[in-house]
């Protein structure tokens, strides 16, 4: 018989009950807050460093090449040559076949 | 033996989603709503006879289902010159994996192929398609193995080019006719190769007999690449993010189900038939560097990526490897007949790992569809601010990517955690690589959603997309929560039995 090791590890019943638990506490101490706040019509807005936020939205939206430009820029000389070795040219993909098939061959011969 | 529907189940599989993908054209020669009714019928019924063949494996035992014969069990030699299908807990959870993804990715179709002409093919195709891959998983013939990839390929590939009026679809399905010819032709080679040398086909008779000669080896290496070639594993991953990006948006994660379904066979043949006679070590050890590769290569590829499909794509790649490392870790375990300390844990998470990846990836790559379906675009720069207007499509997406990335407390969380711990104690830098690969993941998915959903609402779409769609979604939705709600449940109901089946353990 196998064991059914994941329940002496991990309970998400029991994690879920402990955020809910700490989302109550969390609730309790914000209504202890400032009863006089009272929301207007500034209060809340986004601070750009002083800035007046521009008229055209998506001047603000940061773009899908500019997420993690610098964690690629950063790992280029890994990333690059990984892109350029994916060429999209289907010759290319029957040459891994091959290769892959040849080094596996070889490591079977040896290996077993 | 008396006919009953029960017995009969792992044919039903087959046989329904055949008979329907025949039915379904002559139903559009009467009404398109009598097409689509057909089509939801046997899409239904296969998806119940799945789940008949997998309660009567959990409740009943395993069975092997013999083509012409008239005993369950094979008795006599003869038995085996017949075609076999192997009704297990491996098959129980491999069919369940590809029926809850058709049966998404078959309701999302309605209203996102609505428009297209030619839909009784669409759906012809698609359930051609389902009948492939289930007989691919359930057989334990090789000559019928290979008729099931070839029905699983041709009928993907005229999925994928259905929107023939896009050239990079078409593009896409010849790239995937090739690598599935290129695949199938070797697939042959190699059967004849073992036909020749012991004048049997079937899994069983094969293990008991081989030998572990030159022949041997080199069927073992062709099978194996040909598999993994499929399963889109690093080297050989090139085609999935092609043909994940420009197949329509509904057929997506059914393509990429057979991809799985291909890994199935793969683990299958490696544990069932191949490591009798071969070192499972050496077995093991190449599964875990094809995992370590495509899980790194699969992820640094994501991260330049723009289109939202593709970097799906890249990340399906990286999860394959998961399943890769974890099961190679559990077969190295295998050489005394026993799974040591870690290995049936490796394997209990490498099981988990593969459906609930089914699950969570079939939401994610339909979300993406609904975003491209929306705004008519799947560039990253373009999209923004969705949640405002797509509000269910984000939660749904935000489920799925939480869930591949691994936060607690989701399926995907549960199942790379028996990986982590697992792998670690067979080597503690396995596990570091992957705890990495799940962060750098984390990151490709809060991407995804920064980009697309959150920041000023841009003005792309109207709003949701249609009812259908979003019933699809929450499906797979429904499926992942009660998935990450009670994985000790479906570890002891589906991934135990599943590692059973594999013959392992008696």
């Amino acid at each position: 018989m196998i064991d059914i090791v994941l329940k002496d590890m991990w309970s998400p019943i029991a994690l879920i009950a402990v955020v809910l638990l700490m989302g109550l506490i969390t609730y309790m101490i914000y209504n202890l807050g400032n009863p006089t706040y009272k929301r207007t019509k500034h209060k809340g807005e986004p601070f750009i460093s002083g800035n007046k936020p521009p008229s055209d939205l998506s001047t603000i939206h940061v773009g899908g090449d500019n997420v993690f430009w610098g964690f690629t820029h950063a790992l280029r000389k890994y990333i690059d040559p990984l892109v350029k070795g994916h060429t999209g040219i289907v010759n290319d993909y029957v040459y891994w076949f091959v290769i892959t098939l040849a080094l596996v061959l070889i490591y079977f011969y040896i290996m077993i | 033996m008396s006919f009953d529907l029960i017995t009969h189940s792992p044919t039903m599989v087959l046989g329904i989603p055949l008979l329907f993908a025949f039915l379904t054209p002559l139903a559009d020669k009467v009404s398109k709503e009598l097409r689509d009714a057909v089509f939801m019928m046997g899409l239904l019924l296969t998806v119940f006879f799945v789940f008949v063949m997998s309660y009567e494996v959990y409740t009943s035992g395993a069975w092997t289902y013999v083509f012409g014969g008239t005993e369950s069990r094979p008795t006599s030699l003869t038995s085996y010159f017949r075609i076999m299908f192997a009704a297990d807990g491996f098959s129980a959870l491999a069919t369940i994996t590809v029926a809850i993804t058709a049966l998404g990715a078959g309701i999302y179709s309605f209203a996102f192929m609505d428009g297209h002409s030619g839909m009784e093919k669409y759906y012809a195709l698609f359930l051609l398609t389902f009948a492939g891959v289930n007989g691919m998983i359930l057989t334990a013939d090789l000559f019928n193995l290979f008729v099931w990839f070839e029905v699983t390929s041709i009928a993907s590939c005229g999925l994928i080019a259905f929107q023939n009026y896009r050239g990079k679809s078409v593009e896409a399905a010849l790239k995937y006719m090739l690598i599935s010819v290129i695949g199938g032709l070797f697939l042959l080679v190699s059967i004849g190769l073992l036909y020749g040398e012991y004048g049997v086909l079937n899994f069983y008779y094969l293990a008991a007999v081989m030998t572990g000669g030159l022949v041997d080896k080199i069927a073992l290496a062709i099978i194996f690449v040909v598999f993994a070639m499929k399963a889109s594993s690093v080297p050989m991953h090139m085609w999935a993010p092609d043909v994940y990006s420009e197949s329509p948006g509904s057929v997506t994660p059914f393509i990429a189900i057979t991809s799985m379904g291909s890994l199935f066979v793969l683990f299958r043949i490696l544990f069932g038939m191949f490591r009798f006679s071969m070192g499972a070590v050496e077995l093991g050890t190449l599964l875990i560097i094809l995992g370590l590769l495509s899980m790194f290569i699969g992820v640094s590829m994501a991260l330049k990526q723009s289109d939202v499909k593709r970097l799906i794509g890249y990340l399906s790649v990286s999860q394959i490897g998961y399943m890769l490392l974890a099961v190679g870790v559990g077969l190295t375990t295998l050489e005394n007949g026993d799974y040591g300390t870690f290995g049936a844990m490796a394997l209990e998470g490498g099981f988990f790992h593969m459906i609930n990846d089914g699950v969570y990836k079939a939401l994610l790559f339909l979300s993406a569809a609904a975003v491209v379906y929306a705004t008519g675009t799947k560039d990253l720069n373009r999209l923004g601010g969705l949640a405002h207007r797509m509000p269910y499509t984000t939660v749904f997406f935000l489920i799925g990517g939480l869930s591949i990335a691994g936060v607690p407390p989701l399926s995907g969380f549960s199942s790379k955690l028996l990986i982590y711990k697992s792998i670690y104690l067979y080597h503690p830098i396995l596990a570091i690589i992957a705890l990495v690969v799940s962060i750098i993941t984390f990151a490709l998915i809060g991407k995804i959603f920064y980009n697309a959903f959150l920041g000023p609402d841009l003005g792309l779409t109207r709003g949701e997309v249609p009812t259908s769609m979003l019933a699809a979604m929450m499906i797979l939705t429904v499926i992942v929560v009660v998935f990450s709600l009670f994985p000790n449940y479906v570890v002891a109901e589906i991934v135990v039995p599943a590692i059973e089946g594999l013959g392992v353990i008696p």
